[in-house]
């Protein structure tokens, strides 16, 4: 299943990698990835990632990197779209 | 200090470490921290000079398990680095606050594969919680008080900083650095009150207690809590000491080699409440029918535990200080208190083992009966560790220094020293197994240097029995590589670190050995020799429910 994420991070050299690494060891492969740099030190990136697995599995994890200010899960699409509809 | 003296970042990193209250670090020098070295030269926090920079973390770890503080470690670039990896794993794994400080070469050479340059803070990043390369010496002392900070605060962790040797040498005026506290989360009113309706209808209910609630300086709370409720409760690896010996309800160890009666009470629960543990593999077995009748209760520091490998009935993340005390109240189970009592009886160790063979379990209660309170025991990993875990008996958690989530051999003896120079007026007596024990064996040199007066109990079936346990069980006998017969003369090395010791062969010479032990005023090898047909039970088989545990009857069937 795909699920999007955004994330907001610091800008540090290796924060990349950091969210790369547990996506990965905690069993999501990345389909897709954006980032902006910002104007107050802080990254943006917008990830949408595969796996059978739960994605609060990785959410948590990647909300326990230091660097990590935010992490969202957004909604699927098909879900998102129903709540417009309701 | 005069205000606006310049001094080295070298220097700084000796003051951080004085300013946190950082009396002892270990490590081993090298090219890329001579400046640090030097700093450390002549000042008062001390240093304590292992053999191999495995051991100086290990020590770390014994350090900050024994006393409760964050423990600090030095190392060189390239393989100095890599050598403090494995230990810096194990701190992970079970979450201990350690301050690893790695020298690296300059900045203006890193990424030309330098001499003894290796990317530490690549490294580190699986096997840390967080880490830092130092690359202005503008940010040296901010990320160092940064470093105690993340180490010692919500779930604790090691930390490592890498700095350049260029930062080491470069001049900055000492300034203590105005830090923003990290925020613990809060355990919520609504979920409190939902746990205490789950715990009022409960009429099986169960504690299962983790290293968590030792780490959480929550053991008295646990106690408290115990005592209003009147909960059977069960404990992890780590968590053995936080529950009082002989409280009433308490099976001890449970899982892979637990007790009988701790994983027969926990099978047939029908609520759980789990605090500061995150249901390891080697603790639930087959997850799906691990307590497969019980809601659960989830309470940790860490909300990425939560619903991690069992979905919790009500989660609470927050200080086990003040959630023990908020869902503490009388509860009605004095059917359950008799039945899990029935169980204990039922299920008690059998220490009588007539002959003249060294029986270890029977062995390790006596010393347990026999250590002063003010005591460390720590050990390495595989049947011994298992054997302490079960037979042994400890006042608190920081009592008990195992290798639990990392499983690392070779842990017992440089933690020892660690747990020494914390606890200097402790009775410090690590047990080991003749595998484990060469692992980290240079480590003798560092009690000699010191004269750290740590006891050494070492099991020897030359083998390395754990596994050759399992081979015997479930690959046919097929004894590949665990046979270690050709072990050296252990009393012998021993003397060659100015460490007496003796060996022991039978039964009877047990009572005596262990009393002249723990007699001896400096360090002391007792060499045990046992037989290898002893293997550890019961068993709970890989992949089996914990209900399904195999006992020396059933292998002999």
């Amino acid at each position: 299943m795909i699920h999007s994420l955004k994330l907001t991070v610091q800008q540090r050299p290796e924060v990349i990698e950091r969210v790369l690494r547990v996506t990965r060891h905690r069993g999501f492969t990345v389909t897709q990835m954006q980032m902006r740099m910002n104007d107050d030190a802080s990254l943006s990136l917008d990830m949408e990632v595969d796996s059978e697995r739960a994605i609060e599995l990785l959410s948590n994890q990647l909300n326990k990197l230091i660097d990590v200010t935010q992490c969202m899960v957004l909604l699927p699409l098909n879900l998102q779209q129903q709540k417009v509809h309701a | 200090m005069e205000p606006g003296q310049m001094i080295r970042g070298a220097d700084a990193v000796i003051k951080v470490l004085a300013a946190h209250g950082v009396t002892t670090v270990f490590g081993y020098p090298g090219g890329a921290i001579m400046p640090i070295y030097d700093a450390l030269y002549g000042s008062p926090v001390e240093h304590l000079l292992s053999r191999h920079e495995q051991g100086a973390a290990f020590a770390a770890v014994g350090y900050a398990r024994a006393s409760g503080k964050t423990g600090v470690c030095f190392a060189t670039s390239g393989p100095g680095a890599t050598n403090l990896i494995t230990s810096l794993a194990d701190a992970l794994l079970d979450s201990v606050p350690v301050v690893a400080i790695t020298g690296q070469v300059s900045t203006a050479v890193i990424g030309t594969d330098a001499f003894q340059e290796i990317d530490v803070l690549g490294m580190s990043l699986s096997c840390t919680k967080h880490s830092f390369m130092v690359t202005d010496v503008n940010d040296l002392i901010p990320t160092l008080y940064q470093a105690f900070e993340i180490a010692a605060s919500g779930r604790p962790g090691p930390v490592l900083v890498d700095i350049p040797k260029d930062i080491q040498i470069a001049h900055l005026e000492y300034r203590t650095p105005l830090l923003a506290v990290t925020n613990e989360p809060q355990a919520e009113m609504s979920d409190i009150d939902a746990a205490r309706a789950l715990l009022a209808q409960a009429k099986q209910p169960m504690l299962y207690v983790g290293g968590g609630v030792g780490m959480a300086g929550a053991v008295d709370q646990l106690r408290d809590f115990i005592n209003t409720t009147g909960m059977p409760s069960v404990a992890t690896l780590k968590g053995l000491g936080s529950i009082a010996h002989g409280t009433p309800g308490y099976l001890g160890m449970l899982g892979m080699h637990g007790g009988k009666a701790a994983n027969l009470a926990v099978q047939d629960c029908d609520l759980l409440v789990v605090a500061g543990a995150r249901f390891d593999d080697r603790v639930t077995g087959r997850l799906a029918t691990f307590a497969n009748k019980a809601k659960v209760i989830h309470l940790d520091i860490d909300a990425a535990e939560l619903g991690k490998l069992r979905q919790p009935d009500v989660a609470i993340a927050g200080d086990l200080r003040q959630i023990f005390p908020a869902l503490a109240m009388s509860l009605n189970i004095t059917p359950w208190q008799v039945e899990v009592e029935h169980l204990v009886r039922k299920h008690q160790w059998d220490y009588q083992h007539p002959g003249s063979l060294i029986y270890a379990p029977a062995m390790l209660r006596r010393l347990a009966n026999k250590l002063p309170e003010d005591s460390v025991v720590c050990c390495d990993v595989g049947q011994h560790q298992m054997w302490v875990a079960q037979h042994m008996w400890f006042r608190r958690p920081e009592d008990h220094l195992s290798s639990a989530g990392l499983g690392t051999m070779g842990f017992g003896l440089p933690a020892a020293i660690g747990a020494q120079v914390a606890r200097p007026d402790a009775t410090v007596v690590t047990v080991s197994g003749d595998g484990s024990f060469m692992m980290n064996v240079q480590e003798l040199t560092t009690i000699k240097r010191r004269k750290l007066p740590v006891k050494i109990l070492l099991i020897d079936n030359q083998k390395l029995g754990m596994v050759k346990q399992w081979q015997q069980l479930f690959f046919e006998a097929r004894y590949s590589e665990t046979d270690l017969s050709d072990n050296p003369d252990f009393v012998l090395l021993a003397s060659a670190f100015d460490i007496p010791g003796r060996t022991i062969f039978s039964s009877d010479e047990v009572e005596e050995a262990l009393t002249e032990m723990l007699a001896a005023k400096g360090p002391y090898l007792l060499h045990v020799a046992i037989d290898d047909a002893f293997n550890v039970w019961p068993l709970v088989p890989p992949g089996a429910s914990n209900s399904d545990m195999m006992d020396e009857m059933e292998k002999q069937t």
